[in-house]
This record gives structure tokens, C-alpha cells and sequence, in this order.
């Protein structure tokens, strides 16, 4: 059975069953309804029986397209889409037999479009994936096929990897990678990233640490490079050296908040409460449903004094910190509060 | 010359660093303490049992031990027969009941000179009147503790809250659960960890409420809701902490908290307690996360007259050491202090003790995963775990876990932990509950140079156990506090005796006993390296 006839069938089932309902004994509802039912010879009999109808036209063009006959149900479905109440079914289609023919602009194009007009759809949440993961396998088929031996294969690798947690390969990847392109950006970063996410051993955060240096002796203005470099010297207990790491990331990104959360609890070490508050507001402002802010910021105020401001941040934390609305603990909550 | 200085130096160091044995095997302790599955665990039930005490029931001078277990045995007690062997007197004694035993904790509720033992379950919980140190009576319902539904009681401990002499009682509740309504491994999001099925919770099993008893002598009052200890309700309660943090005389109550904020009940003197831990900095990490609170453990670390606290927590945690800046306000200062490496255990008990007698707090914790089924992972988080020591160098912790004799680094999934010096030579001594294996007994191999002192505090306005009583002891330089508690540490008991190391010093130059709601008592002029009975005047 042809892919758009696995989709087609059953979203086509759900959307048309009123249609259905009020079916009569002429060809055009009759071939929709043999549609439906997956009868697709019976309905390509009755719809060419219908040549003028638009509804006909369409509905043999979804027909072909579920029988695999993409190429001459193309222009129709096009038509369809442009306009009319199938416009949803007919994109759905056409989206998919350019997928099939792994034409992949034309297919993402229509997706899009979709995806704009029917953004909580099911079926074209489906189709959208359906394209993105196609789109995805096809490029690294063609990666793979015209540059096999580019360190971007074995970037690409590591980072498959370490989706799927597996850092010790990930951590292989990147090291070839690094040895095929000393110079590129971003590698080393990623690698320290790797190496702390493999290992819970204390060593690998001095590896970690000289892999994001390295990444900024190439690019001295990553500030997440910066950053990392100061998180490792305060876990290993060096807060003197890693308080100019800090300072530095949040003067190369004045928009990283948790560069500014950490140089607003340098602040807070130096007692200097103010100009704590002061950066810590900033980050609040950056992202407001930043935990970590409000929480310093809650403890900047009380350690300055300011009992009120301090109370009010606390009610702010306190709503983050609930639950999202209709979680799951809610509802087993409810549950519990009933026996 | 080199090569000499550098033996030298490692002949030091060689001598500064514990030899810690595991002698449960020779002292006696060799039946297991039952806790569901070995391989795989069903339930959340199965994960967080059982806690351990030490407790001088017949008042002998030696501490005795208890162990809880879940079901398959009953939770036992050892009889401290002296020469460093127990005897399993249990039956005889009249522990006989098989459950899902959790927490324990030891008070004279009835002030009638022995001490008697809570224990948690899920299920009813009991209380142990102690009958003269010849045999304990579960006086459960007489006294008023039936619980009127099945709960998931954990921490415990008895507390003095409104310094009337007579211990109250507080109980932590972990949450809601039965066996027939709770979705099995792998049933939704909340039962998986890295990708593999395991038992679900705490998140998406529903919270339930803390519970205080108020003495009201001979019977108790739950008191929950007019106290507000009922009030918080987003917590998952474990570890236990009594202590009066804010320097008021009035002891408050830390509670470790699963997966939501940390609890700190501060008392407000007038039978009222309110949740104070968001706003005092010792709720949450120093991220503002809320982390996987276990056990908890207090001490004047930094010899600043104010205890501070420490929480175990889960794998990819740090533990959290918070330190007391006074007036009962907190700064997480885990990774400064020396605590920012170990992150691949699940820590569970954990206490201060001075193992050097340097008159520096040191820091045991015992660990073990919740989930046996990480081991399929073949990560480096493991069911089975080696405790972590860690040395107090003027308010610096070093881990030395390594180098610190084979009881420390032999692998168990650990759950409870208490201390006690159970010979009384000075060298204090560490009970451990493993899962479905024998309890671990740490006794150092070699007694340290340096000396100390025990004080055995009896209240008489006071509880007569002198829970809550504050102490500090003054030997040349050395300034130090503690204070008398029960429960603590992950569901356990101290013993109740207070141990100091005072270094060098031959003496103690002054004790200064603040007894709760009685005022202070000084005790001068003490020699060091004995035990020291001092009863309220």
C-alpha cells in the first residue's frame, strides 16, 4: 500500500463522515464515499464518471494519489489547495507526494502553509514530521554519499550520538572531527560538553575545561565557552580565578542571563547587595520565568535588608514553582485527596 | 634527601587518614534487613526503607542497636554485650512485627529515666514504651498514635517544641500511596529514569502533610493543623532535623523534601510553626532548584555557634551544605566548601562526627541508588555504592573516601545511618542499613591520638532525655556547639550522647548546657577522655 494511502485513509475517514452520511446514488458521492472506504477502483469508476464536477476532480486526484499515481494527481491537488473547502485534504496529499518524490521545497512550502492554517492538526502535525525527518534522512544520505571523509560527517555523527546518550561515541565524532579541522568552530565546545555529560568523574572536568578553552583560543568571544570554563573553576573550587570567566561572558553577551546570574552572585559574595539587585532585575527582565533569578534575586533582597521586596519575590518563585496547570500530579493529587 | 622527605610526608599522611572496618560480621550483625526487590523494584515503597538507631535502652553505659526492616523480618535489637559484640534480643524484648518499617527515633516520652522508640511505617505506626530497660510495649493505640488511614509515615522525631518538659512528637509523610492504585514501571513519564522502566514517584503519586503530636502527658494530640505543620503541601518528606536555627531558644524543625523545596519550620513560640525554608535560603539549591532531599544533618561546622545544615540528594546532584550566617539564615555553600564532585551517587543517611577527635565536624554520608535497574545501564551510577567521607579542615571538607579503609569504600545500597561510640573508648563508631543485606558496622582500626569528651545530659524540668538542651564546650581555643536530637540523619537515631574532640586539649575548660526553656547551666574544669553524666540543676 502506497505511504499517502496509509495517511490518506484514515484522516480523509474522520474529516468526511458527514459527507458520508448524506451520500446519495449519484457517481460523485458515490466514488467519495468508495473513497472512503478504501474501495479506490469502485470510486476512480464513479468520479471519471463526473468530469465537470470540481468535487469529482478532486476527489480522483486524492484517489490517484492514494494509488501511488502522484504525477497526474499533482495539478489537481494543487487547484484544490489553492482554494475550496478540501483545501486542508488536498495539501495534506500533495505535501506528501512531494515527499514521496523527495521534493523537498515543494513539500516544505506546503507544510508550512499548513501548519500556519491548521496549527494544532493532528494530520498535519503528522505530515510536518513526517517531512522534517525525510527531509533530515536525505541530507545526511547525500552528505554521506559526497563527502564521506569531511570532518562534518563526523560532526554530524557525534551529535546523533549524543542525542541518543551515548558519549563515548559522541566523544570519538568530535575528537575526529578535531583532528580533520583543528580550526573549526565549535567542536571543541561541544566535545567538553560531551566529556561532562559522559562521566561523573571529577578528572574529566579539568578535560572539559581545556576543550572550552581551546574553543576560545578559536573564537575568543563565545561567551557559553567563557561561561563553562568558570562553572568548572568553581566546582573545583577555584571562584577566584572563575569570577573573571564570568564577568567576561556577560560583557561578550549582555543577553545571557545565566552569565548575569553569576556575576550577580559574585556581587552577593562581595556583599554588594545593590549592584546584585541590580543585574539580577536584569536577568529577570531577560526571561521572566527564570527560577534561578527570581531566587537570587529574593535572597539579594533579604540580604540587603529589604524584608518587602524579598516577600514579593517569593511569591513570584512560588508561582514558577507550581506545577504547570493539568499535570499529571494534579490530577493524581485530586485522586488522593479524595480518600 | 628528596626521596626521604617525601616518605616522610606520605608516613604523615598515611597517619592522618581513618582506617574505617565494617565488623557487623564479627560484632554479631549478620541477619539482612529485608526491602522489597533486589534486582528490580515494583514500587517506590520498596526504595526508601528503613533507618537504624542507637539507643542505650537498659541504660548500661553501652550504646545498644536497631535496625528496621521491611517486610520478611522484623525490625531487631542488639543487646551491646561490651567487647564489641551485640546479641540479638528482639523476641525477647517483644520486637516481633514484620512491615514496611521507615523511620525511627528515640525520646523518654514519659520521662520515667529510659528511653523509649518511635517507629515509622507505611501503615500504623508504633511507640515503644520502654518497661525499665527489661522489655518494650507497643503503647500505640493506649497512647493515642493510631493513625485513621494507612499513611506513608518516614522521618520522626521527638521534640520539646513548647519547652513544657514533656517531648511531642513529629512525623515526616513521604506521600499517598497503595499497592493497587499506583502504575506499575514504565506505566508514564514519571516511571522511567535515563530512558529505562522503573518504579514511578514521587513525582506523579499525590503529596501528603507532616504531622505533629503534642504530649499532653501520657497521651498525644495531633496537632497538625493548628500548629500548621499541615500547612505546606507540595512536598514529598523524608529526613528529619530538629534544632533551634535561629538562635531563639525554641527548637525548629528541618524536613528533607524528594523532588520539591526542602520544609524549615520555624517555631513561633506561641504552638505555631511556619514554613520558612524558601525565604531563609535552605530550600532549595543555591540555582534555586529544588533538589532530591534525603537525609539531613546539622553541626556548628565552622565553630560559629550556629548549626548549620547538610541534605543528601539524588545522582546529578550535588549535596547541599547550608551554612548558618546567622539568625537562622542560610547560603548554600556546597561547591566552596569542598562538595561539588560527587554527583554520581543517591545519598541517603549522612551525619557530622568527628572521627580524629580534631574538635572539627567531620561528614559521613552512605549511599545507593533508588533504582537496581540502573545497573543495565552500565553507566557509572551503580544500586550499590561506597560511602563518602569527607575530612573537616577548618570548615573544608576533603573527600578521603578512598583512603580511608575498606568499610568506607565496600559498595551497598545504604539507607540509614547512625553514630554512636559504642565502646566508649572515645572513637566513635558508624551503623548502617543496606538494603536486603546485614547492616555495616564502621569501627576505626586505630583509636585516635587526639582527645575527647561524651557529656550524657539528664534533664529533670527539662525532658528528662534532654532533647533540644544546647551545649558548648570551651577546651583552651577550641569553641564548640551541639545540641541533643532525636531522629536526624536518613530516618535514624544518634545516640543521644553528645561527642566531642578537643584536639590537644587534656581537659575541658567549661561546658555551658542551655537545657530548652530552663535556662543555662555551667560546668567547669572536666577532664577529657571520658564519659560525662551531668543532670540538670
Amino acid at each position: 500500500m502506497p505511504a499517502t494511502d496509509k495517511f490518506l485513509r484514515p484522516c480523509i475517514l474522520a474529516s468526511c463522515a458527514a459527507t458520508f452520511l448524506f451520500a446519495q446514488t449519484n457517481p460523485v458521492t458515490d466514488g467519495i464515499a468508495a473513497f472512503h472506504r478504501g474501495d479506490y477502483q469502485a470510486a476512480r469508476v464513479n468520479l471519471q464518471r463526473a468530469p465537470a464536477d470540481p468535487r469529482a476532480r478532486l476527489f480522483l486526484a486524492l484517489t490517484r494519489a492514494a494509488t501511488g499515481e502522484c504525477d497526474a494527481a499533482i495539478p489537481e491537488l494543487a487547484k484544490g489547495f489553492s482554494s475550496g473547502d478540501n483545501r486542508r485534504l488536498a495539501g495534506l496529499a500533495l505535501a506528501q507526494c512531494h515527499i514521496a518524490a523527495k521534493r523537498f521545497a515543494e513539500a516544505g512550502a506546503i507544510v508550512a502553509q499548513l501548519e500556519k492554517q491548521f496549527p494544532a492538526d493532528p494530520d498535519v502535525l503528522y505530515v510536518s514530521a513526517d517531512y522534517h525527518m525525510k527531509a533530515w534522512n536525505d541530507a545526511i544520505y547525500r552528505m554521506y554519499q559526497k563527502a564521506p571523509s569531511s570532518y562534518r560527517v563526523d560532526q554530524l555523527s557525534a551529535e546523533v550520538f549524543e542525542t541518543q546518550g551515548k558519549y563515548t561515541e559522541a566523544i570519538a565524532e568530535y575528537r575526529k572531527a578535531i583532528e580533520k579541522n583543528p580550526k573549526a568552530i565549535n567542536l571543541h565546545y561541544r566535545l567538553g560538553r560531551a566529556l561532562l555529560q559522559q562521566s561523573h568523574d571529577p578528572a574529566v572536568l579539568e578535560q572539559a575545561r581545556k576543550e572550552f578553552e581551546a574553543e576560545l583560543s578559536l573564537n575568543p568571544s563565545d561567551a557559553v565557552a567563557e561561561y563553562q570554563v568558570a562553572q568548572i573553576l568553581v566546582a573545583e573550587q577555584q571562584k577566584p580565578q572563575a569570577a573573571p570567566h564570568f564577568e567576561r561572558a556577560a560583557e561578550l553577551r549582555p543577553d545571557f542571563p545565566e552569565a548575569i546570574i553569576a556575576v550577580a552572585k559574585l556581587r552577593l559574595d562581595a556583599k554588594r547587595y545593590a549592584d546584585a539587585i541590580a543585574l539580577l532585575d536584569r536577568a529577570v527582565k531577560l526571561q521572566p520565568r527564570n527560577e534561578t533569578a527570581h531566587y537570587n534575586l529574593m535572597l539579594a533582597y533579604r540580604s540587603a535588608g529589604r524584608t518587602a521586596d524579598a516577600a514579593r519575590e517569593k511569591i513570584e518563585l512560588d508561582k514558577l514553582q507550581k506545577p504547570p496547570e493539568g499535570e499529571f500530579t494534579d490530577f493524581l493529587k485530586r485522586l488522593g485527596d479524595k480518600k | 634527601m628528596k626521596r626521604a622527605l617525601a616518605l616522610f610526608c606520605a608516613a604523615i599522611a598515611a597517619a592522618q587518614n581513618p582506617e574505617f572496618r565494617n565488623v557487623a560480621k564479627e560484632a554479631g550483625l549478620t541477619a539482612p534487613a529485608p526491602n522489597g526487590g533486589t534486582a528490580s523494584k515494583q514500587f517506590i515503597l520498596e526504595t526508601t526503607g528503613s533507618g537504624v538507631a542507637f539507643i542505650d535502652y537498659d541504660n548500661d553505659g553501652l550504646a545498644d542497636i536497631f535496625v528496621a526492616s521491611g517486610p520478611g523480618s522484623p525490625s531487631r535489637m542488639y543487646h551491646n554485650e561490651g567487647g564489641g559484640k551485640f546479641r540479638d534480643v528482639s523476641a525477647e524484648l517483644g520486637f516481633t512485627r514484620e512491615g514496611w518499617a521507615q523511620g525511627v527515633c528515640a525520646g523518654d516520652y514519659d520521662n520515667d529515666g529510659y528511653t523509649d522508640l518511635f517507629v515509622t511505617y507505611w501503615g500504623q505506626n508504633v511507640l515503644y514504651r520502654n518497661i525499665g530497660g527489661r522489655r518494650f510495649e507497643d503503647v500505640t493505640a493506649k497512647v493515642h498514635l493510631t493513625q485513621d488511614r494507612v499513611r506513608y509515615n518516614t522521618g520522626c522525631a521527638f521534640i520539646d517544641y513548647d519547652n513544657d518538659g514533656k517531648l511531642d512528637l513529629f512525623v515526616a509523610n513521604y506521600l499517598k500511596f497503595d499497592f493497587d492504585t499506583t502504575p506499575k514501571p514504565g506505566a508514564n513519564p514519571y516511571c522511567f529514569y535515563r530512558g529505562i522502566a522503573v518504579n514511578c514517584g514521587p513525582r506523579g503519586l499525590p503529596f501528603d502533610r507532616n504531622i505533629l503530636y503534642h504530649n499532653d502527658g501520657g497521651v498525644f494530640r495531633d496537632v497538625s493543623d493548628a500548629s500548621g505543620i499541615s500547612k505546606p503541601d507540595g512536598n514529598y518528606s523524608l529526613g528529619v532535623l530538629t534544632g533551634d536555627f535561629n538562635g531563639d531558644g525554641l527548637t525548629d524543625i528541618y524536613v528533607a523534601s524528594d523532588q520539591t523545596p526542602s520544609i524549615l519550620y520555624i517555631n513561633q513560640g506561641n504552638g505555631k510553626f511556619v514554613d520558612e525554608a524558601l525565604l531563609r535560603g535552605a530550600a532549595l539549591d543555591d540555582d534555586g532548584r529544588a533538589l532530591s532531599g534525603m537525609g539531613v544533618a546539622a553541626a556548628d561546622y565552622l565553630h560559629e555557634g550556629m548549626p548549620s545544615i547538610f541534605r543528601t540528594n539524588f545522582s546529578d546532584e550535588l549535596e547541599t551544605l547550608y551554612r548558618n550566617q546567622g539568625k537562622g539564615e542560610f547560603r548554600d555553600v556546597s561547591v566552596e566548601a569542598g562538595m561539588g564532585r560527587n554527583t554520581r551517587f543517591v545519598g541517603w543517611g549522612c551525619g557530622f562526627f568527628d572521627f580524629d577527635n580534631d574538635g572539627w565536624p567531620d561528614l559521613l554520608l552512605v549511599n545507593g541508588h533508588a533504582f537496581p535497574e540502573v545497573d543495565r545501564l552500565k553507566i557509572d551510577i551503580h544500586y550499590r555504592e561506597r560511602a563518602i567521607l569527607y575530612r573537616n579542615d577548618h570548615g573544608k571538607f576533603a573527600d578521603i573516601s578512598e583512603a580511608s579503609g575498606p568499610g568506607i569504600v565496600e559498595a551497598h545500597s545504604s539507607r540509614g545511618l547512625a553514630f554512636a561510640d559504642y565502646d566508649n573508648d572515645g572513637a566513635v563508631e558508624a551503623l548502617v542499613n543496606n538494603q536486603n543485606e546485614p547492616p555495616s558496622l564502621l569501627h576505626l582500626a586505630r583509636k585516635p591520638s587526639n582527645h575527647w569528651i561524651e557529656l550524657k545530659l539528664e534533664g529533670v524540668k527539662s525532658n528528662r532525655s534532654a532533647i533540644g538542651a544546647r551545649v558548648r564546650v570551651t577546651a583552651g581555643s577550641l569553641v564548640q556547639t551541639a545540641e541533643v536530637r532525636s531522629g536526624g540523619s536518613y530516618l535514624s537515631q544518634n545516640d543521644l550522647r553528645l561527642h566531642f574532640g578537643l584536639g590537644a586539649a587534656v581537659k575541658v575548660d567549661k561546658v555551658e548546657i542551655n537545657w530548652p526553656g530552663q535556662g543555662t547551666q555551667i560546668e567547669t574544669a572536666l577532664a577529657a577522655d571520658r564519659v560525662v553524666a551531668i543532670r540538670e540543676r
